[in-house]
């Protein structure tokens, strides 16, 4: 199983010189590595098909527990199957969208599809919690890009840094999420998680840890309150709209919640929730789909109902629930990237994003026009084909799960505006005869054809003979989910049962927004107050807040005035120390000093504390800087005379050093400027200077007053010349003991000196100018 | 006085290399070591840019400041590989004897550190004072 997602890291990696080479062809080329995988993974398709799982593990990261284990049962069997599937057809669609485009943008595109994949298969097939939350951010990653793939237009840029803020931000809500769950049971192991999950619910963070792992889902899955993105996200070129933010990725929101629903099994709270929450989604969206104008984002829309119907359904329990998720999951994933295909060869092909411009496109695109009838049929849920199957379990399970009439009724509508969006998207922009386009940029290519033709006739035909998927796919799927094997009778016809008069009661109300779409769809256009609630104002809230906050936190700390910065940080080291003086646990604390005063040491501070006053005394810079050289020179003898010739010797240097350095700052500034600063502001700088001085004095007596610990210094004593053969402790301890320390510091130093030469090239410039 | 302190620059700057070379090479059993000994050259060519030019003292380090900065990491990282490649631990030092001396892999990290802290300081020295010169 590693090897499945290796193979899709390797093409990927080669995809983008690979275009380069194959030219137009590389969409047909480069669909043969998911095909491959697609391959690989349906015969793994007997060995889950009792409801067991097949797990594989490699060692990873050994010192953090981490473990890559993949576990494939019957639910990540589905999900790996529509990965590469779908994936197969969207890069052969993707090579004749991209065809009029650079062949660079192309193999980038593509080389990103792959990645995607790779991620997604990562996502679905681990068992450990970490490995799958890095995958499940490199989806993040990999949408963010495609959605920002044209980067030359601000709305594609906004989207994509919207979907990856509210993404990302919801993966890292999840991580803090499986961070508890690790240190509530002390693994990370997805299997445990489930085989313990009594202790998991029992335990005080249990609450916590659903919500968390909630939050993370909702963003993914583009849940109210954060369904905004995934509208916005249709700046992506369409291929990737109908792979990740249709057919795949939006759906992994559902997966995990699906995964996790075993774990939270036995609080009621957490299946509640995912009903509140999927029924709230499914208004906001059916709502939103019928207001919305783009053809794009009539489709993405109702994604987000769907979505919500999933996180509903996954909210109910029982049997009949798990079927009808694993089955809306399948229908909605083939009918979705259909009609996603159609509508991009019609926008593609006319330059018109407007569902309400598009009319008549069956003389030019007669394929597509069929297979988006055959999708949109699937989607409106009628027999004989896969999406009237999907429809009947779910309100099965709703029926059965005895909920009240409320999430019934949103249901039925919500269903019959999914029917009108389906009527609406096949048949006006193809058959209707209002706005016909009348010139289109090209026809139909195979590459355009292949994928929404095979996708729209699965859907008939798994909905004709439902047998074998049902046993195959379906079935186990559902036992992964459910916990248990499920015998299910995937069927097309169920006899005269109150499913079937919700059916018909769907289809005849969704046949009345078709027709009376224009006027539904006028009057919720005026409806600004409303939908201005549902919107993303909130994001922007947050976003504008957060970037206010830092503008004036610049404004405050980094005005650019140095002596602003030096005061706080002073200030701040003042108001540090002085806290862990009075409050730490060492505590404030002089000891009277012992024995005599030392002539030589008393004449050496004598003299440090005359340049420290000369210095605050001088009328010029340069007058400042000797006498803080002599404060300087007079350390290192205080350290030459205390036994520290190697500090003395680095003090004496580097003093010179800095000498040498501030001359030639001070060379560039006016030698003589007494009052740049205000008396209040001098008044500021000297209590600033007092309180400095006064805690570092309080700091030091009461650190030396402490019995210094000599085990250390004992040991290094006798062992470095044995161990590291020097006799100057100092240095073997910084070449040989914490020689790590010293490379990761000289690192430093070379990194900031590089970043300041740099800057002063710039300033050197300037100056240059300037005479 | 700018002349004196032209014509001794020279005799001073080739003192304090052999200074920072002694300082670098004993800093393993008396006070010294490849931090001090860099700062020590790193004195000696600002000299020598103080009192003639900055030019004079870029050809005189003969690297440029940034590369000397840059191979001397390398050197310092370099050092650790060979103890990784044997004891699997990186940066655990090797040792031959000569005589009475050690030598070893430690050397080789000091030397780095040497380099780094003298092409450090000299980017900006040289930096900051041709920019007074012009």
């Amino acid at each position: 199983m590693a090897w499945i997602i290796l193979i899709a890291l390797a093409g990927a990696a080669i995809a983008r010189p690979a275009a380069d080479l194959l030219g137009r062809a590389s969409g047909w080329v480069t669909s043969l590595v998911p095909l491959v995988l697609f391959v690989l993974i349906l015969r793994q398709v007997g060995d889950v098909a009792d409801g067991g799982a097949v797990i594989e593990t490699f060692s990873w990261v050994p010192s953090l527990g981490v473990e890559l284990t993949l576990r494939l049962d019957g639910f990540s069997l589905l999900f790996s199957l529509l990965i590469t599937g779908i994936g197969t057809l969207v890069t052969i669609y993707a090579g004749a969208y991209f065809a009029g485009k650079p062949v660079a943008d192309m193999g980038r595109f593509l080389a990103l599809i792959l990645l995607f994949m790779a991620a997604m298969l990562g996502t679905v097939l681990s068992d450990d919690l970490i490995v799958m939350f890095v995958f499940w951010e490199l989806t993040s990653l990999t949408s963010f890009m495609l959605i920002g793939f044209d980067g030359h237009k601000p709305e594609a840029r906004k989207a994509a840094i919207q979907s990856l803020l509210v993404t990302g931000g919801g993966g890292l809500v999840l991580f803090a999420g499986i961070l508890l769950i690790g240190m509530t049971l002390g693994t990370f192991s997805f299997s445990e998680v489930l085989s313990r999950s009594g202790e998991l619910v029992a335990s005080p963070h249990a609450g916590v840890i659903a919500a968390l792992i909630m939050i993370g889902a909702f963003t993914k899955s583009a849940q109210v309150p954060f369904h905004f993105w995934l509208p916005n996200a249709m700046a992506a070129p369409t291929p990737a709209s109908a792979y990740l933010h249709s057919a795949t990725m939006v759906k992994l929101g559902i997966f995990l919640l699906a995964r996790f629903d075993g774990v939270f099994a036995a609080m009621p709270a957490f299946g509640t929730t995912l009903v509140i929450v999927g029924s709230l989604t499914m208004t906001v969206a059916a709502l939103k789909a019928l207001r919305a104008e783009g053809y794009k984002a009539v489709l993405a829309h109702s994604t987000v109902a769907s979505l919500g119907i999933l996180v509903m359904l996954i909210g109910l329990s029982g049997e009949v629930a798990a079927v009808a998720t694993v089955g809306f999951i399948l229908a909605h994933a083939l009918y979705k990237a259909a009609l996603f295909f159609c509508a991009g060869t019609a926008i593609h092909a006319t330059g018109v994003t407007s569902l309400r411009k598009l009319g008549g496109l069956a003389r030019f695109l007669p394929v597509t026009a069929v297979a988006a009838v055959l999708a949109s049929l699937s989607m409106a849920g009628l027999p004989p084909f896969v999406g009237f199957i999907s429809k009947e379990y779910l309100f099965e399970a709703q029926l059965s799960n005895g909920w009240n009439v409320v999430p019934i009724v949103i249901a039925v509508l919500v269903n019959a505006v999914m029917c009108g969006v389906a009527g609406v998207v096949s048949i006006k922009p193809f058959y209707f005869k209002s706005h016909r386009v009348e010139t289109v940029k090209h026809g139909e290519t195979p590459g355009l054809l292949v994928g929404p033709l095979l996708l729209a006739s699965g859907g008939i035909l798994i909905g004709l003979f439902p047998g074998g998927i049902g046993d195959l796919l379906i079935g186990p799927a559902a036992s992964a989910l459910y916990g248990s094997p499920i015998d299910v009778s995937f069927k097309l016809w169920h006899g005269l049962t109150p499913m079937l008069v919700l059916s018909a009661l769907v289809v005849s109300i969704g046949v009345v927004i078709v027709i009376w779409w224009d006027t539904i769809h006028d009057h919720l256009r005026r409806q600004d107050g409303l939908f201005k609630l549902v919107g993303d104002g909130g994001y922007h809230w947050v976003v504008d807040g957060t970037l206010n906050v830092a503008r004036l936190s610049t404004r405050i700390l980094q005005n650019g005035d140095q002596r602003r910065y030096t005061a706080v940080v002073v200030a701040v080291v003042v108001a540090g120390v002085a806290v862990a003086l009075l409050a730490g646990p060492a505590g404030l604390y002089i000891a009277a000093p012992e024995g005599s005063l030392r002539a030589s040491v008393t004449l050496v501070l004598l003299l440090s504390a005359a340049g420290a006053v000369a210095t605050v005394l001088a009328r010029s810079l340069i007058a400042a800087l000797v006498s803080v050289g002599i404060v300087g020179f007079a350390v290192a003898v205080t350290f030459m005379l205390n036994g520290a010739p190697d500090l003395a010797l680095t003090q004496i240097a580097v003093e010179t050093l800095l000498v040498i350095l501030l001359t030639a700052v001070l060379l560039r500034l006016p030698a003589q400027q007494r009052h740049s600063r205000t008396t209040g502001e001098r008044r500021r700088d000297a209590a600033l200077a007092a309180g400095f001085g006064l805690v570092i004095f309080l700091a030091v007596a009461s650190m030396s007053a402490i019995p210094i610990d000599m085990s250390l210094t004992e040991y290094f004593g006798q062992t470095s010349y044995l161990e590291g053969f020097g006799r100057n402790v100092v240095n073997v301890i910084l070449v040989d003991y914490r020689a790590i320390d010293t490379l990761g510091e000289i690192a430093v130093v070379a990194f900031a000196t590089i970043a300041a030469w740099a800057l002063l090239r710039g300033s050197g410039a300037r100056t240059r100018t300037k005479e | 006085m700018q002349i004196i302190f032209a014509t001794m620059s020279r005799l001073f700057f080739v003192l304090m290399i052999g200074v920072s070379l002694f300082m670098l090479f004993r800093g393993h059993n008396e006070p010294g070591g490849g931090f001090i000994g860099g700062l020590i050259a790193a004195l000696g060519f600002a000299l020598l840019a103080m009192a003639r030019d900055v030019e004079t003292a870029r050809r005189a380090l003969v690297v440029h400041p940034v590369a000397l900065m840059g191979s001397g990491l390398l050197l310092a990282f370099a050092s650790g590989l060979p103890g990784l490649l044997s004891d699997r631990s990186f940066l655990t030092h090797w040792w031959t004897e000569i005589g009475s001396t050690h030598l070893g892999t430690a050397t080789t990290f000091d030397i780095g550190v040497y380099c780094v802290v003298v092409g450090g300081v000299l980017c900006l020295v040289f930096r900051l004072y041709e920019g007074i010169e012009q």
